[in-house]
């Protein structure tokens, strides 16, 4: 967890909520790291830069961990769910936005937030713990600084106690300490090397209690040339190793020898390997013509041998400053990442050149590769069309036929109907015809039998 | 149908809160050297006690109330707490009861009235949600009305939940072998209403015209001086 705890005093981030008044920001500083809803209209609002993950939508992993009772899938009630936190983190961190610049107290959040209060506290207190409310901010200055910038403080910084302890006094013997003193943080006292020697402190401190504290002249003044020869040399045997450098340069501790070495004019050198000898002669030709003084010693100093000190590299004394600085930082990065750089710049120019005579006369050419894409997108519609359309054809063809096949159903039953009716038809027509037939039998035999009764009687 | 009614007895449940989330409301008004302080808030029974201590704690530094209002507080806290678990061991008779809830509270100048069907039995029920949802629905700017209406339901479903906690004890004192459905049925005091008669194949589910003046949410934003008259009668009505 210890990754996720917030470091305090981390540099701050400004969310540009009123775009129009931000001053600008550094390069490295993003502009909207995150999604915001439409700018309050108050101030800037800022927040930790250790809370970057922060986002309206989403829950981040250190949410899950810092409150697990929200997304525990197991939990007790089913109503403690992310869409709960959701709701109580957004409301929460709204109404701190809307109270900006003044805090807001959990009360007033529990107040108006509809779920139990314990749960409420939680997430207020996670909140606050990671600057997303209520925070105002370690630095107080708006922009946050620059690397150079804080190096510049901490060094500063150093400086600065480097010097307050300069100016000790002495509680034994009130006298300024100045070589060396002993301070006990645990009784708060500051004594002279005398006083400590002495025994001058009061009854029941140990002697071990008292840290040596070194204190050094030229803390004040600054480098001497010794010890800027001493600190190249250190720094030329042992390269990044500054705590050997630090114990070479006899009095000054890391950081200042650090801080020293940046300030060297025409900048660092990392010496590692052979191209740092290259540069130390670099640097040396260019001090050398600065400060022929020094240049005897660093010379003296470096071990590098006498012939290499002919090797001038390109525009090293060329009156052109920018050049010389270009062949420094060449020299320095080493050979390969130089060529590197400078065959990739070539590429990003030509490219850029090759923009611009793309843009003023290669037009005709930008449109037709514009044209394939656009035929080829037409063409690809069409045939989607087509596609469609068959389909569609398809099926209506499909369903023609389908009722054709009623309708010939229906005219086959029709026909078979016909057929019944001929039929009985027929049927019909016979039996009118024996009906007749019989009729006429019976017709006959009443005549005849008649004719018979009459041809009797006579 | 008759059948039906007595097929929604459940046997007897654990006391606990008929909301999805079993958390106690918790009502607040102590008087200290003529400090009056007044809250109403929900808490989950199931967090630890020493949490009871660092809310106290942080009310009192927020509202900038005396010391002594510390124990007060965290004192009336645990007494409430204390009596809701003393009910938990103990079983209730929920029944098929569709209660009517009325709200009628005032939270600094908006005043809410309304009555609505609760369903007892439907312990996924989520009296903040529907407190959530009323106050979008009806616009409500205060943001402090949602929790005071998400409160009163849950007041008043607490009581009615000691109520039928209280009949089942007092019931199988009197009487043995009792079916639970009879006091599921509507008898208590014409609170609960009865689901057959409701949705019976006569009724339809659309409420009767007359009925709908009753259970129409009422919105009303008041004026300072109105508020001020209101507070002053509250106030000593108290007394």
């Amino acid at each position: 967890m210890a990754t996720d705890a917030p470091i305090p005093g981390g540099s701050s981030e400004i969310l540009p909520t009123t775009t129009p008044i931000i001053p600008e920001t550094p390069s490295e500083i993003s502009a909207s790291s995150n999604s915001l809803q439409p700018p309050p209209p108050s101030s800037c609002i800022h927040i930790p830069s250790y809370s970057r993950w922060f986002s309206w939508t989403e829950i981040n992993e250190c949410e899950t961990r810092s409150l697990p009772e929200f997304f525990d899938s197991r939990s007790s009630s089913s109503k403690k769910n992310p869409r709960f936190y959701l709701y109580l983190r957004n409301s929460i961190i709204k109404q701190y936005r809307d109270e900006h610049p003044n805090r807001i107290s959990f009360t007033d959040v529990r107040r108006t937030l509809v779920g139990d209060v314990v749960s409420i506290r939680r997430v207020f207190d996670f909140l606050d713990a990671w600057g997303l409310i209520n925070y105002s901010g370690s630095a107080s200055s708006a922009k946050p600084l620059k690397w150079d910038d804080k190096e510049a403080v901490a060094s500063s910084e150093t400086t600065s106690t480097v010097k307050e302890s300069a100016k000790r006094i002495c509680n034994g013997c009130k006298s300024v300490c100045s070589v060396a003193c002993f301070a006990s943080e645990k009784y708060e006292l500051t004594l002279c090397a005398r006083c400590y020697v002495r025994g001058n402190y009061r009854v029941g401190i140990n002697s071990s209690e008292f840290k040596r504290v070194e204190l050094s002249e030229e803390s004040k003044t600054g480098w001497s040339e010794k010890e800027t020869l001493l600190l190249l040399e250190a720094v030329m045997h042992y390269g990044d190793d500054w705590k050997k450098v630090a114990t070479h340069v006899t009095g000054r501790t890391e950081k200042d020898c650090v801080a020293q070495f940046v300030k060297l004019p025409f900048g660092e050198q990392f010496a590692k390997d052979s191209d740092s000898e290259d540069a130390l002669e670099t640097f040396d030709q260019i001090k050398g013509s600065a400060d022929p003084e020094t240049e005897g010693k660093v010379k003296d100093g470096s071990s590098s041998p006498d012939n290499k000190r002919m090797k001038l590299t390109p525009l090293a004394d060329a009156s052109n400053p920018i050049m010389a600085q270009a062949a420094f930082l060449s020299a320095l990065a080493g050979t390969k990442v130089a060529e590197a750089a400078a065959r990739a710049a070539v590429t990003a120019l030509s490219d850029v050149d090759h923009e611009a005579d793309k843009n003023t006369g290669g037009d005709p050419n930008r449109q037709e590769i514009n044209g394939n894409d656009s035929e080829r997108a037409v063409a690809e519609a069409k045939s989607l069309v087509e596609k469609e359309e068959k389909e569609v054809d398809g099926a209506i063809r499909e369903i023609v036929e389908v009722e054709m096949m009623k309708i010939r159903d229906r005219i086959v039953h029709f026909e078979k109907l016909d057929l019944e009716m001929e039929r009985s038809r027929k049927q019909l027509e016979e039996m009118k015809n024996l009906l007749f037939t019989d009729q006429l039998n019976i017709y006959f035999h009443t005549r005849r039998s008649r004719k018979a009764e009459d041809r009797a009687e006579c | 149908m008759k059948a039906s009614g007595s097929s929604g007895w459940k046997g007897p449940v654990k006391f606990r809160m008929p909301t999805a989330e079993n958390l106690v409301p918790i009502r607040l008004d102590i008087q200290f050297e003529g400090q009056r302080y007044k809250d109403a808030f929900t808490w989950n029974p199931s967090d630890p006690d020493s949490e009871i201590l660092v809310f106290a704690r942080r009310t009192v530094k927020d509202l900038k109330l005396p010391q002594a209002f510390n124990t007060q507080i965290s004192q009336s806290i645990q007494s409430q707490l204390a009596d809701f678990r003393a009910y938990e061991g103990q079983d209730m008779y929920t029944g098929e009861k569709i209660i009517p809830i009325k709200l009628d509270l005032r939270v600094n100048h908006t005043l809410i009235k309304d009555q609505f069907l609760w369903d007892l039995n439907n312990f996924e029920s989520d009296p903040e949600e529907f407190a959530r949802t009323l106050c979008k629905d009806l616009g409500v700017e205060d943001p402090e009305v949602g929790p005071a209406v998400a409160f009163a339901i849950r007041e008043q479903l607490y009581e009615i939940a000691v109520q039928s906690v209280t009949s089942a004890r007092e019931s199988r004192l009197s009487k043995k072998s009792r079916r639970g459905s009879d006091y599921g049925s509507a008898s208590k005091a014409g609170l609960s209403m009865d689901l057959v008669k409701l949705f019976s194949f006569k009724s339809s589910v659309v409420r009767k015209r007359k009925d709908l003046d009753f259970y129409e949410p009422m919105v009303d934003m008041l004026t300072n001086e109105e508020v001020d008259a209101l507070e002053g009668r509250e106030e000593r009505h108290a007394r």
